[in-house]
């Protein structure tokens, strides 16, 4: 570490990168898949699409309800919404179990298709929420030592934003340079352009990281405050203002929900989009009706959104329940712009899609710096100088990283539609595929560490996503050749995004098997072609 | 369809900010530019980037909007940047043609 300030940081930037660098590009993919992962759980879960909303939805939940739990203490109607086709009907028994460490009691629940009233029973799986999850928490092992990991990532990650930015020695002057067959020198500038042109998203995304980390990490500012208990403080900062269940009344007819509905709608100018009872068909009914609230990044809490309450007998209009106006303290401002950026909380489509391709950008930086650490240090070989086993192994590792979790990811969804429907703790099975094929793709890329390796596995990556599609339309009645696909754009979009990575690979593979142009300062790449293989491969399936 | 103009704005803006770079000149244009020139298409990037700001400003509230703006002005750059030593005109041609293409059908369909 001798040397100047910049040398140092270009030092802590390299370390810091290669030793991080492998975790933080599965974090960046399976994050960015995160964004969609709504859209994916409904992909992969087939039995579902054939439904939409329609003016009966709601007559035939309460029918549904009635059948099943006349007598419940509570009913909870989601109605169908463009990342959700079918209706989710809860409900909390009357004779609830008693419950210990005092957790929030979930109640039971079915999912109805909304235009035919029927109960649907979707597959096991755990659809994007598995890819979601390993994002923050890895998998397989326990929670808490899987969010330290990825906290401790994100925290280099942010040492690894600054760093860069101090080694980058002229970020103004090369702000567009792109110098392309110029191995190393090409690396390096495509590393910069993704990393320098999404800076700010690359910093927001990793700051609001560790802020969501916050309690996790900095726990004693809590445990000062509240030495009771934790729970206390996260009942006060996160309340959503619980509706007390009151005890159930008298056997009583409740009032048609539908006209609420339309007076609700009218009143907020948005639809509702959920509906609670308490108390069903009974004479201390209270429903509540729902809209979504407006994508305001710093709104105080995370529920909130608006309610009307009404009496369930007789449909009287109790109360209107606006999020909280308050004024909100800075930092807590702060907290809440940050958090809701990192998860596109506000969460338009064409603000997701951005955020989408904000986090491609950022994988590929990731990709592009780890491939640059390769790149580097095999052009510094010698003529005929073997690659040593680091390097082969550092090469074996971003193969299995980059093309390996592709793959992965693709042999996920294809799992998803070929595993037989009835499997026992099919859910399992499926993230069971997508570890063993993971880890043939680590053990081939660590006995492959060179050019054919790469070209081997971005191969099969294309071909494995482009089945993806051919395999939906195979498997399910909602595919691209099919309305139903079409009437939910969800469902398109993840086939055509798939086929977008086939094509994406495609290229690389093209890429990857032309002669490598010789570069005018490298004569020595020709003889060495055999003994010192290129890790040259263009910015990963995924760019 | 206004934010379709915003990003292809945002595309011009980067592309004059290029231009008025020595560097990227004979990229762009095949020669380079006398610095009044350059100054021009200085000035006018920036000025395509205010305006590109602006009409995002009309689609999310403030903040976010901040925030999406230097998010779309880096997806109008990250192109730029890997067209220009690949297909140096189209970079300039898709600068004049994209705005006006684009703010045709913003007009169109409003």
């Amino acid at each position: 570490m001798n040397g100047s300030f910049r040398q140092s940081m270009a030092w802590l930037h390299t370390w810091v990168g290669l030793l991080l660098g492998w975790l933080l590009v599965a974090i960046f993919i399976t994050g960015t898949s995160a964004y969609f992962r709504e859209e994916i759980t409904l992909w992969m879960e087939p039995e579902t699409h054939d439904s939409t909303l329609t003016p009966n939805t709601l007559d035939m939940a309460v029918a549904v309800l009635n059948d099943k739990a006349s007598d419940a203490r509570s009913w909870d109607i989601s109605l169908p919404s463009a990342r959700h086709t079918v209706a989710e009907l809860r409900w909390q028994p009357l004779q609830q179990r008693q419950q210990q460490g005092g957790g929030r009691n979930r109640g039971e629940s079915v999912s109805m298709d909304a235009d035919s009233g029927q109960v649907v029973e979707p597959r096991d799986t755990a659809g994007g929420n598995f890819l979601y999850r390993f994002h923050y928490q890895l998998h397989g092992i326990p929670r808490e030592v899987g969010r330290w990991v990825v906290c401790l990532a994100t925290m280099f990650m942010l040492i690894a934003i600054i760093s860069g930015v101090i080694t980058h020695k002229k970020i103004f002057k090369d702000f567009f340079t792109f110098r392309p067959g110029k191995g190393q020198r090409s690396w390096l500038d495509a590393h910069n352009a993704t990393a320098v042109l999404a800076l700010p998203f690359h910093f927001m995304i990793t700051y609001s990281g560790l802020l969501l980390f916050m309690t996790m990490l900095m726990p004693w500012g809590i445990d000062a405050a509240y030495p009771e208990n934790r729970r206390d403080f996260f009942s006060e900062v996160f309340s959503r203002g619980g509706e007390e269940a009151q005890r159930p009344g008298n056997p009583a007819e409740m009032v048609d929900i539908k006209p609420l509905i339309a007076q609700t709608e009218a009143h907020f100018g948005k639809p509702v989009t959920r509906i609670g009872v308490t108390n069903p068909n009974r004479d201390n009914a209270v429903i509540s009706l729902r809209v979504d609230r407006d994508p305001a990044i710093t709104a105080r809490q995370r529920g909130g959104d608006p309610v009307q309450v009404y009496n369930g007998v007789n449909g009287e209009l109790q109360e209107t329940l606006l999020p909280s106006e308050d004024p909100v303290s800075p930092s807590w401002r702060i907290y809440n712009v940050f958090t809701s950026l990192h998860m596109a909380r506000f969460a338009d489509p064409l603000t997701r899609w951005l955020f989408f391709l904000f986090g491609i950008a950022g994988s590929a930086m990731a990709i592009t710096g780890m491939l640059l650490w390769a790149n580097k240090r095999t052009q510094q070989l010698k003529r005929d100088q073997v690659p040593g086993s680091s390097l082969k192994l550092v090469n074996g590792l971003n193969m299995a990283t980059i093309s390996g979790l592709m793959i992965a990811i693709a042999a996920y969804f294809i799992g998803n539609r070929l595993l037989p429907v009835t499997l026992e703790n099919r859910g399992d099975q499926e993230i069971q595929v997508f570890f063993l094929v993971w880890l043939a793709a680590l053990i081939h890329a660590l006995l492959r560490p060179n050019r054919s390796g790469w070209q081997e596995q971005v191969a099969l990556g294309t071909v494995l996503w482009l089945a993806v599609p051919v395999i939906n339309v195979l498997t399910t009645d909602s595919h691209l050749f099919t309305a139903v696909a079409w009437q939910h754009p969800a469902l398109a979009s993840v086939d055509l995004v798939c086929l977008a990575f086939a094509g994406a690979g495609g290229y690389t593979f093209w890429r990857l098997i032309r002669k490598p142009a010789p570069a005018k300062h490298a004569p020595r790449k020709k003889p060495a072609k055999r003994t010192a293989p290129s890790t040259t491969a263009p910015a990963g399936e995924n760019s | 369809m206004i934010l379709l103009f915003a990003v292809c704005l945002a595309f011009s803006g980067m592309t004059l900010l290029a231009l008025a770079m020595k560097r990227h000149q004979p990229q762009i244009l095949d020669r380079k530019l006398p610095e009044p020139r350059a100054r021009l298409a200085r000035w006018s990037g920036w000025a395509c980037l205010a305006v590109s700001l602006v009409c995002v400003l009309q689609v999310w509230p403030t903040g976010l909007a901040l925030f999406m703006a230097i998010g779309l002005f880096a997806f109008a750059g990250l192109p730029l940047v890997f067209l220009l030593p690949y297909q140096q005109r189209l970079a300039w041609r898709l600068a004049m043609a994209l705005p006006i293409a684009s703010g045709a059908l913003a007009l169109v369909s409003a």
